[in-house]
């Protein structure tokens, strides 16, 4: 092909023949802003923010899909583009939650807000996993674009987490169609499309299945190119951005794809794909599987050592001293069991360790487990009492024959019955914790590069390898590197290739790494129909607990429930809060009453999806039971004529301060009550505030509704028309925070219901401390209702994300599996015409 | 059999149909027609028929539609005496009176006559000198209504595929420079020359080329193609035929929508017989050139009547456009060079080929020759489907040919092109209609949509129905599309509702701007024009929605409110039957009075009143 030759911008630009004028223009470093293009990607058209003026050529002509032509005259600003990509903008953003844009606290709100933040739907900046990355946004503030003149329109889709690995929330989508044409790049055939037409138009499977079952390979390609958030990785969806990528190499199975390693903070958050080709396509276990088994709750952190019944904790030299011992005299009698799933170095020194032992090794396939044959064999032989010890690198051995061996080591990552009867566990880093190299089934070496901290204190097993060799007294173990190890390496087989192709066909998935059922370190897997360790069955409770009489999502993400809670109600009063338990085994978290009815015997709740807990309560309807619950508690609010009281809501506090206004206007005072949200469709319960106050003001951090900004604002407007005697705030502690610092200012007396971490809601615990004017108070049972002033916010802010990371992982480890089992959504009329209203 | 001795034997079997001494009854029997009641109508003829032992005597046939809509059922009878009667309105119940009438006594039925086809007669007009009839010249649907559509000897017979022997004779050059010489230009809306596109696809090198019939007819209240796929297949499938050869393509695709059923059906048809008489294959009539024609059904979505999204849509994919360049006539289906014309362009094909350029460029306009087919509709005497020679002017159209404005009424605008199109408001009646003409006033020719709107159409309200539709139909890919559709069906119907800001009228004039310059393709860079040309002329109306929150046309029912004059009111309870929510009240022979609480402002008691007492403010 020959090249051409154009003018930009007055600049001459020299392209291959068939390139476009997006492509000649960045050529010559000349931007243009653009959403839908990607230089993996055809040319698409649909953003329409690359347009361009060509001489001769009549409109607008996106530059994306406009191929260069020889003498072509393009230019890419002047102020009709500008203004027509503006408005562009502008109709784009009207179709995504848009208040990181507009929001008049947006730089107060960036320095404050917790650095980990968890949401159902992204229905707004603070609750956006996607905000450290959105080129969306970036587009858009460089555009310098903070000013929207059209209301948002919040498709209010359900949140889709009807699938293993991946919430979907489009409601966030602009469609740019990256995610399905790189999806058909990859296989060819797209598991999803854009369905549906007009404003109804998503993106979607055949018929709206589960992505199980439309032929989804789980390659996570299309999460990876999505520019807005909308598909996210569940596991990894709230970590933020990564901080790392490093090339690096799988070695769940023989296949030991390259990947580039996502990190943050020293912890693994996804293996992705290489690239944006069907030959860098990963499986759903490599891809999903991988950052979930590295951040396993059942990962071994600690050396363990059997002390008669029980695994006793011990230190790395007191383990290896006890490992040691056991191995002491086993000389000829010690057999190693190692999984291919192991890198060459790794494996190595577990053979010179063989050797120098006089025992055997056994490798075995990356799947196999403890029906392997040779472990069969195994297990045969130790019956001959011949055999003094065994050492393996996972759940490889069945606990009777271990039982059998006088000695038995397990050097593994995860916990399994096999660590559970061994003499002495030792915890090993593995996947991207790990280095060294890896030859795949088809005999290539592939670099493992690290790129995460192992837990606890997990080694590397060359690392242990080496230590307990030399506390054997054995030679040639003195490595302090894993490098240095790797030129011994040679003449290593390369493993059996799987059967099948595990990154097209999930059915293809290996059903075990190191001998753990991969399903039970990754409950999603199950739903590939991978098998699990039967759970011990448990009697199910039906017809206790407190059954849910009504049960409504009010406003995005804000759930309306009426729960039959006689005693509770009998004695509840304004200021007060509950302690829900969703099942037996949930977490306990504390809402407050919103409204009560003694003679009903009813509660009323409003409470926000975020985390795990509010999201199994979430999911129950109307007619289900909630396990627990426990209340009144907490300190009720003491009411009396104070004279004006303005009341300020955000998020749950909107439903939180209506038993306050209601209390207060009746013991007299005149009641304003001013509620906040991003924009108009967060705000709810309107009509039941105006009736419980004299006056309600509606502040929207878009203006898309009432005052333009928050509560700061209103508090700062109504006191300069009227004496405020009483301020009284309820929300995020950011929007407190920030109330208190105006309030201080006009000097009204201000008080705030504070909410942080709470267990047990009664003053046993302490989990709920908060320091309010120099004193250590318990939320629970001093509080929860403090004065504003005295507050330490940057306490109360720190010992709220405490156990953030924890609280983000634990939404990957609660998937529901029945619920992959997709039904048409909820919104729709009937469902059977796919036509999607 | 030679092209000739076929023709020859063609003509007898027409000779036979048109003998004037046989007893034949013609029933429009299009979709049209049949909606109206055609096969209810034609079975109690047979039964009739069968009363007075006149079955094997008389001929009853299926024939397209005339085009009178308002005059379904339209059955055409021809007596002993060779008097052909066209009667109007015709129910099963009238036909025993009409059978015996015409056929058994040999007198015209007069009370549903509307004209005679030929001849003159004292008491009933002639068909050619109606005045729905006489300004129209019809060339497309020249066959449409008087011949037997399933029979391809009637279109054989009346010059039907001489154009294509003609095309055989003078090779494909030869043809492309005639249909230049014609001055036919694209009657799917864009008017763009189709000699000039189909030497640009002619001159395009491919090992495999494609010709595309565009039956996708989408527009809300559009059917002229639906009419003339129906009433006449031969004439497009020829015109297909012919592309095909001109442009060097051997496989032609009719995309028609599958709520086209009888369409379909007849195309089926017609393929059919046209395999049997060897003008589809390999080597049609020993010219060398092969063709095949294939129905694709389309499922009903307006987009897929854009040119790329249409195609997409025979590949199987989702009917969604694609950025041009590439053009069709490069890179088109299944990325050959592909021409696609419109279902009305390749009708006119045949007939131009047949009868010549010269003859077709001697109807029309300097830039706009030959006729167009319309879909009259709207608050007019007579809808219809009519074709006029471009040039023409509205207010013939309107007032001769549709018998002016419905119940007598005042005239305020006339809508051309359908949800892409525009509002022309009264002062323009005298306009000559052709494409210049139309987009000098800010509205487009489009495919034919011409929807007349009187005093109490509401300006507003109909950009917002039109609206509804885009923001339904766009395909969601590119943003000002989607978008901005989304936006100005909410402003409009805040406005409807009186809820509207001036603000809101600045910001849909910048979003209309936005889709028209910035969207994907023709639908979104259209979609806007409803709103944009009534914000031209009708912006007096925007403002009292807004402003003093009525609606001057009294249509939108949020802003209005219907009362009865006492002095007025009879007492005689017709709008008191009428109310669906028993919202009117009064006592027999006094003034009825209506609850406001209970209205819903749905009109029908001011419909019901023959006193114009019901008052709408």
């Amino acid at each position: 092909m020959g090249s051409i030759s154009l003018t930009i911008d007055g600049q001459q630009v020299e392209v291959e023949e068939g390139a476009t004028v997006l492509q000649a223009a960045r050529k010559a470093d000349i931007v243009i802003p653009t959403i839908c293009d990607h230089k993996d990607l055809n040319p698409y058209g649909a953003c329409r923010m690359c347009i361009v003026e060509i001489a001769g050529v009549r409109g607008f002509p996106t530059s994306c899909t406009t191929p260069a032509a020889p003498g072509m005259q393009v230019v890419t600003q002047s102020a009709r583009l500008t203004e027509l990509r503006n408005r562009t903008l502008e109709l784009m953003f009207s179709g995504h939650p848009n208040s990181c844009l507009v929001c008049i606290h947006r730089e107060a709100c960036e320095q404050y807000r917790p650095k980990v933040t968890k949401a159902a739907r992204s229905t707004r900046c603070g609750f956006c996993a996607n905000r450290d990355e959105c080129d969306l946004r970036t587009m858009a503030l460089s555009a310098g674009k903070n000013e929207l003149s059209l209301p948002t329109l919040y498709a209010s889709y359900n949140l889709e987490r009807d699938d293993p690995f991946m919430d979907r929330d489009y409601n966030l989508c602009v469609l740019c169609g990256k995610c399905w044409r790189i999806c058909e790049k990859i296989h060819g055939k797209p598991a999803i499309s854009i369905i549906n037409r007009g404003k109804w138009a998503r993106i979607g499977t055949a018929f709206d299945k589960s992505h199980v079952f439309s032929g989804c390979t789980f390659c996570g390609g299309c999460i990876d190119i999505c520019p807005t958030g909308t598909l996210t990785d569940r596991f990894a969806r709230w970590q933020g951005k990564p901080e790392a990528d490093t090339p690096s190499a799988c070695i769940l199975c023989s296949e030991g794809c390259s990947v580039v390693a996502q990190s943050k903070g020293g912890q693994l958050l996804a293996y992705t794909m290489t690239g944006f080709n069907k030959e860098a396509g990963l499986c759903a276990l490599g891809r999903f599987g991988a950052a979930q088994i590295a951040a396993s709750n059942q990962r071994l952190i600690r050396p363990l050592v059997r002390e008669g019944e029980d695994l006793i904790p011990f230190d790395w030299q007191g383990a290896i001293a006890a490992a040691a011992e056991g191995l002491k005299d086993c000389a000829g009698g010690v057999v190693l069991v190692i999984s291919a799933a192991t890198s060459r170095e790794d494996r190595f020194l577990y053979v010179q360790l063989a050797e120098q032992l006089q025992g055997r090794m056994l490798l075995l396939p990356a799947e196999a487990g403890e029906d392997d044959p040779q472990v069969q064999a195994l297990a045969a032989a130790v019956q001959g009492g011949t055999i003094r010890a065994v050492i393996a690198n996972g759940n490889l051995l069945p606990v009777e024959m271990m039982a059998k061996v006088p000695f038995s080591l397990i050097i593994d990552c995860l916990h399994s019955p096999a660590s559970s009867g061994a003499s002495v566990v030792l915890p090993a880093a593995v996947l991207s914790e790990s280095g060294g190299t890896f030859r795949t089934a088809t005999g290539a070496i592939k670099q493992l590069a690290v790129s995460s901290q192992a837990p606890g204190d997990a080694l590397p097993e060359w690392r242990i390898v080496c230590d307990l060799a030399q506390a054997l007294g054995l030679t040639g173990f003195d490595f302090e590197r894993v490098e240095a190890v790797t030129p011994l390496v040679a003449d290593d087989p390369a493993p059996a290739p799987v059967s099948g192709d595990p990154r097209q066909n999930v059915r293809d998935l290996i059903p075990r790494f190191r001998g753990h059922l991969l399903a039970d370190v990754v409950s999603a897997l199950a739903a590939f129909g991978l098998p699990t360790t039967p759970a011990e069955t448990s009697e199910e409770t039906t017809g206790v607990g407190f059954p849910i009489l009504e049960k409504r999502e009010i406003a995005p993400n804000m759930h309306f429930f009426k729960v039959k809670a006689e005693k509770v109600a009998q004695f509840s009063l304004p200021g007060q809060f509950v302690i829900l338990m969703a099942k037996e085994t949930s977490e306990r978290s504390p809402f407050t009453l919103v409204d009560w009815d003694a003679a009903e015997g009813t509660i009323s709740l409003v409470i926000e999806e975020v985390g795990r807990s509010s999201r199994e309560l979430a999911s129950l309807k109307a007619g289900d039971r909630i396990a627990h619950v426990s209340g009144p508690l907490g300190l009720p609010l003491t009411i009396e004529n104070k004279g004006t009281v303005l009341l300020g809501g955000g998020c749950y506090g909107i439903g939180a301060i209506f038993p306050l206004a209601r209390a207060l206007r009746q013991a007299g005072n005149r009641v304003i009550c001013a509620i906040e949200a991003s924009s108009a469709y967060l705000l709810y319960m309107q009509k039941e505030l105006a009736t419980a106050c004299d006056q309600l003001i509606i502040a929207t951090k878009d203006g898309s509704e009432g005052v333009r900004g928050g509560i700061q604002e209103v508090l700062a407007q109504v006191a300069a028309q009227e004496p405020v005697d009483q301020f009284i705030a309820v929300g995020c502690t950011f929007m407190m925070r920030m109330v208190t610092e105006i309030s201080r200012t006009l000097n009204i007396p201000t008080l705030v219901a504070l909410n942080p971490i709470m267990v047990d809601g009664t003053g046993m615990c302490g989990a709920c401390r908060v320091s309010v004017g120099d004193k250590t108070r318990f939320a629970c049972i001093d509080g929860p209702i403090f004065d504003g002033h005295g507050v330490d916010w940057d306490e109360l802010a720190s010992r709220r994300s405490a156990y953030a990371r924890e609280e983000v992982q634990a939404l990957s480890q609660s998937v529901d599996l029945n619920a992959l089992m997709h039904q048409p959504h909820a919104q729709s009329h009937g469902g059977g015409c796919g036509c999607g209203r | 059999m030679s092209f000739a001795a076929r023709q020859q034997q063609a003509e007898a079997a027409w000779q036979t149909f048109e003998q004037p001494d046989r007893l034949r009854i013609l029933v429009g029997s299009a979709t049209c027609g049949r909606a109206a009641g055609s096969l209810e109508v034609m079975q109690a003829f047979a039964d009739e028929l069968a009363k007075h032992g006149l079955t094997e005597a008389a001929d009853m046939v299926e024939v397209g539609c005339l085009g009178m809509c308002y005059a379904e059922v339209m059955v055409e009878i021809r007596g002993r005496d060779g008097k052909r009667v066209l009667y109007q309105g015709v129910e099963p119940r009238h036909a025993a009176a009409l059978i015996e009438t015409q056929l058994v006594r040999g007198e015209v039925y007069l009370p549903l006559a509307l004209a005679v086809m030929t001849g003159v007669d004292e008491a009933v007009p002639t068909f050619a000198e109606l005045p729905m009839i006489k300004p129209q010249v019809r060339i497309v649907l020249r066959n449409c209504g008087i011949i037997d559509p399933t029979n391809i000897d009637h279109y054989l017979a009346r010059g039907g595929y001489q154009g294509m022997t003609r095309a055989f004779a003078m090779g494909p050059d030869q043809v492309i420079e005639e249909m230049k010489a014609s001055g036919l230009r694209g009657r799917g809306g864009a008017g763009f020359p189709t000699g000039v596109k189909w030497g640009f696809a002619r001159n395009s090198v491919a090992d495999q080329k494609y010709v595309i019939c565009n039956a996708d007819e989408g527009d809300p209240g559009a059917f002229m193609d639906r009419s003339v796929l129906e009433g006449d297949p031969h004439a497009v499938l020829e015109g297909l035929l012919i592309a095909g050869y001109a442009i060097g393509a051997s496989i032609g695709y009719v995309y028609c929508r599958a709520e086209y059923p009888l369409a379909i059906e007849r195309l089926q048809g017609a393929i059919t017989q046209m395999h049997e008489l060897g003008f589809l294959g390999g080597d049609i009539l020993g010219s060398g050139f092969g063709f095949e024609i294939k129905i694709k059904k389309g499922a009903g979505a307006f987009v897929c009547g854009e040119e790329t999204s249409l195609m997409q849509s025979i590949e199987g994919k989702r009917g969604m456009p694609l950025s041009k360049p590439p053009f069709p006539a490069v890179s088109g289906l299944f990325g050959k060079p592909t021409n696609i014309n419109n279902v009305e362009t390749l009708a006119a094909v045949s007939a131009i080929m047949e009868k010549g350029a010269a003859w077709y460029a001697g109807y029309g306009t300097e830039k706009s020759r030959g006729t167009k087919t319309f879909a009259l509709a709207g608050k007019i005497s007579r809808t219809g489907l009519i074709e006029v020679p471009m040039g023409i002017s509205l207010r013939t159209i309107i007032n001769e040919i549709g018998g002016g404005v419905l119940d007598g009424k005042q005239f305020k605008a006339v809508q051309t092109g359908g949800p892409s199109g525009g509002c022309i408001p009264a002062q323009f009646i005298d306009l000559a209609v052709d494409y210049e003409r139309l987009a000098e006033v800010g509205s487009i020719m489009g495919s034919g949509g011409m929807i007349v709107i009187d005093e109490e159409s509401c300006m507003v309200d109909m950009a917002r129905y039109f609206l509804s539709f885009t923001e339904n139909e766009s395909c969601g890919k590119c943003v000002p599309c989607r978008m901005g559709t989304q936006h100005l069906l909410r402003m409009l119907t805040t406005i409807t509702e009186g809820r509207g800001t001036l603000e809101q009228l600045d910001i849909m004039r910048k979003i209309g701007d936005a889709m028209k310059n910035a969207s994907l393709c023709g639908l979104g860079q259209t979609a806007a024009n409803p709103v944009l040309t009534t914000l031209q002329y009708f912006e007096d109306e925007y403002r009292a929605h807004i402003v003093d929150k009525k609606c001057p046309a009294g249509a939108c029912r949020a802003l209005i409110r219907f009362d009865i004059d006492p002095a007025r009111c009879t007492g005689c309870g017709a709008c008191l039957r009428a109310c669906p929510v028993a919202a009117i009240s009064g006592e027999k022979k006094q003034p009825h009075a209506i609850d406001q609480e209970l209205c819903i402002q749905c009109g029908s008691c001011r419909q019901a009143c023959k006193f114009a007492a019901v008052l709408v403010d």
